[in-house]
């Protein structure tokens, strides 16, 4: 064999070897292939996941959501009047160790459990006396042998209170051995309880009310989450490879509520009408007459029978719209003031026998007629005595070959609609114009005396607060600002409803008016109060509704002649340079008596006029030297 | 490489392993310092891991700290709040049977606000 031919014979051998070992590779590969689609199809067609399995794999991290801190609702002095904190539901797992003890064998350690379930009972009862030390021994031995894992211990309980508990025996072993479960929960706490509580509102689960519902947006704040670890002591901490959002607390709202006002009105409301069973309800406006900020709102009232507690159940300063009676006397004489028809108070008018035509007759005009012996009146003492007379007699005599005048001014005072307020719902007055359905005759005089026309009592303390600012109608409001930590986020600032509704000169000669009434008039009780008052009284029946009627033709009276009477009296103090405008209604149940503006209304302004005046700081005397004081080195 | 190179390779690597000299072998001496720098990293960064978890529980656990002192501040304050109202403390001076009434008169001040 040549060497050639030994070269190609060694080359096929190499070949062939080659050839084998590459087959060999490409059968391993291709079974190894074979083996994986059909290991693939097999856990397509029937794996199922083991946990266990499943658990190895997966990093060890669980959502944590945070809920934001409710903002918290303050007085205008910071004193809180809406806060949260949380409350928590206390139970316990009577069975905890109780199968591992069967188990075991041991009973001495069963035994040595229920006697520290004894020592648990024993300070169970000393801080929830409800049951006794034996009660709680039974109900916790009772639920171990029945296998209650939910015995309920207290519910609502406060953090320190938590923290007792927890450091009872057994308790104080931890969860595993002592089986008390902690529950927490989210509350809304009132501190002042039910002080204006219907301004305020409250939180129930979904319902709210008040500035709790109006301003919730603020309040409220955003939820959080973010994604936690186990780290390797066993600690969850914040996975900071994974998206988190920060939790941000509510904002809180700072209101212009007056805590000690509110607590005044409150009371001396109460002091009027809690002892008196046909009073049905009772309110209560106090508001600066600068701004219009509302620095106390009083809505006591009663359930259906006169044997219920009062309590705030509705907002009737906003939702009671009905006529107002004689208060509505101040908005024809400022009408008439203003336009010239009445150029001074002492202006007289016929007494006609206290007849208009198409009206009723004013019986209290013959009185004035017999004592005086006069055929004249003047329209300062017709507001005095609040005569309906003269009031009417003055608007057909003026206005009534043009009504739309009055009701003109009537718009103008914004006593026709709802204007916007910090808590939705204020009703929207009811004016009987000479364009609408309800007009007849007697409209322009009758709502001259306050009749035909229904406002809310937040209306017409506007009104009232209008005159006390010389003419500027400010804009009620409740919340001066948005905080956070302190910090003003938002400051809402006084507005006005109508920048004059009449001139400074006219307002003035109403405020004489006013002053005239309480001195003189419908409301003497005030005369004596600590500062002077401006004010006017009015009294009106309410009509009743079918059910109260019972029958009865008379939309004020039912069958045995029964009415329901709401007295008010709304004015300003100090008179001179007002600083508060004030407005106290009493709603009466159906009733024989009358209740009148100028009785229990005006005592519970007496009284709150009265308090005022010791607590406010702008009446506070200054202490004046007298005699010879020290100088200076400077001075001299 | 042929299979033969391979094998003879692998039939090295074995030796060295036996021997005790496969990192002379490999030549590990001449990148040694660069050895030990990757595992003084790698140690770094262990170290830095669990010093980041312990930061972490730590300020886990002051946050809890921090939440129950909220709460126990604003538990605190409605009551405090709740016992500081006017009539609240009217009707208490009345139960303990005192004399003192709320101001009729406003207090006098050395200079007005």
């Amino acid at each position: 064999m040549s060497q050639r031919q030994s070269e190609i014979k060694d080359t096929i051998e190499n070949r062939d070897r080659i050839h084998v070992v590459t087959f060999f590779l490409s059968m391993v590969f291709l079974a190894m292939g074979i083996m994986i689609v059909v290991w693939i199809v097999k856990i397509q067609a029937s794996y199922t996941v083991d946990d266990k399995v499943i658990g190895l794999f997966r990093p060890v991290v669980q959502k944590h959501v945070d809920t934001p801190v409710r903002g918290r609702i303050l007085a205008t002095d910071g004193r809180p009047l809406a806060i949260s904190a949380p409350l928590y539901d206390l139970y316990m797992d009577c069975t905890v160790l109780k199968r591992s003890y069967q188990e075991s064998g041991k009973d001495s350690l069963e035994t040595v459990w229920q006697n520290k379930a004894r020592e648990l009972a024993v300070s169970l009862s000393r801080i929830f006396p409800e049951k006794s030390a034996d009660g709680w021994v039974d109900a916790i031995l009772t639920g171990r042998a029945k296998g209650s894992k939910y015995l309920k211990i207290r519910k609502n309980v406060d953090l320190e209170t938590l923290r007792r508990v927890q450091a009872f025996p057994l308790y104080n072993e931890g969860a595993y051995r002592g089986g008390l479960i902690v529950e927490a929960h989210q509350e809304r706490i009132y501190p002042y309880d039910s002080l204006a509580r219907r301004v305020i509102g409250y939180v129930k689960e979904q319902n709210r009310i008040g500035l709790e519902n109006s301003f919730d947006s603020e309040l409220h704040g955003r939820d959080g989450y973010e994604w936690r670890r186990v780290t390797d002591d066993g600690s969850w901490v914040r996975d900071l490879d994974s998206t988190s959002v920060q939790v941000k607390d509510g904002n809180d709202i700072r209101t212009t509520l007056n805590v000690d006002f509110q607590d005044i009105a409150d009371k001396a409301l109460r002091a009027q009408i809690d002892a008196d069973d046909d009073v049905r309800a009772g309110i209560c406006i106090i508001m600066e007459a600068k701004t219009g900020a509302i620095r106390a709102m009083v809505n006591l009232s009663r359930g259906a029978t006169p044997q219920t507690t009062l309590w705030e159940r509705e907002n009737l300063v906003l939702r009671q719209v009905g006529e107002q009676g004689s208060v509505m006397k101040t908005v024809t004489l400022l009408s008439l003031v203003e336009d010239g028809y009445v150029k001074t108070l002492e202006q007289t008018i016929p007494t006609n026998n206290g007849f208009v035509p198409n009206y009723n007759q004013d019986v209290h005009i013959l009185d004035y007629q017999r004592e005086t012996g006069r055929r004249d009146i003047s329209v300062m003492h017709g507001f005095e005595i609040s005569s309906n007379y003269v009031f009417t007699y003055l608007a057909e005599t003026y206005y009534g070959k043009k009504p739309q005048e009055m009701f003109d001014h009537i718009y103008s005072y914004r006593l026709g609609e709802a204007f916007d307020f910090d808590i939705p719902g204020l009703g929207t007055p009811v004016v009987n114009r000479p364009d609408t359905p309800g007009w007849s005759k007697t409209t322009l005089g009758t709502t001259a005396y306050g009749y035909s026309i229904s406002v809310t009592p937040l209306h017409i303390a506007s009104f009232y607060n209008g005159i006390a600012n010389k003419g500027t109608m400010m804009k009620p409001y409740l919340v001066e600002s948005i905080e956070k930590d302190g910090k003003v986020l938002r400051k809402f600032e006084p507005s006005s409803l109508n920048e004059s509704i009449c001139s400074p000169a006219t307002a003035d000669t109403v405020t004489r008016a006013l002053r005239a009434v309480v001195n003189t008039g419908t409301a003497t009780r005030l005369k004596s109060a600590k500062l002077s008052v401006a004010g006017k009284t009015g009294t009106a029946r309410v009509v009743l509704s079918a059910n109260e009627r019972g029958g009865s033709k008379d939309p004020y009276s039912d069958l045995s002649g029964r009415k329901k009477f709401q007295g008010t009296f709304v004015g300003f103090f100090p008179a001179e340079d007002p600083k508060y405008t004030i407005l106290v209604t009493v709603y009466s149940y159906p009733s024989h008596r009358n209740f009148y503006g100028g009785t229990k209304p005006a005592l519970a302004v007496r009284e709150i006029v009265d308090k005022i005046y010791a607590i406010d700081p702008a009446w506070r005397p200054e202490i004046h030297p007298v005699g010879k004081t020290r100088q200076t080195t400077q001075e001299q | 490489m042929s299979v033969k190179n391979f094998w003879l390779s692998v039939r090295n690597l074995l030796k060295a392993l036996r021997d005790g000299d496969l990192l002379l072998h490999v030549k590990a001496d001449k990148y040694y310092i660069h050895v030990m720098y990757v595992f003084l990293l790698m140690w770094v960064s262990i170290l830095l891991s669990l010093q980041v978890d312990k930061t972490l529980t730590k300020a886990g656990a002051n946050k809890a700290a921090i939440e129950e002192l909220r709460i126990h501040h604003t538990e605190s304050e409605a009551a405090l709040v709740k016992i500081k109202s006017a009539s609240a403390t009217e009707a208490r001076l009345k139960r303990l049977g005192s004399q003192a009434q709320m101001p009729k008169e406003p207090a006098t001040v050395i200079k007005r606000k």
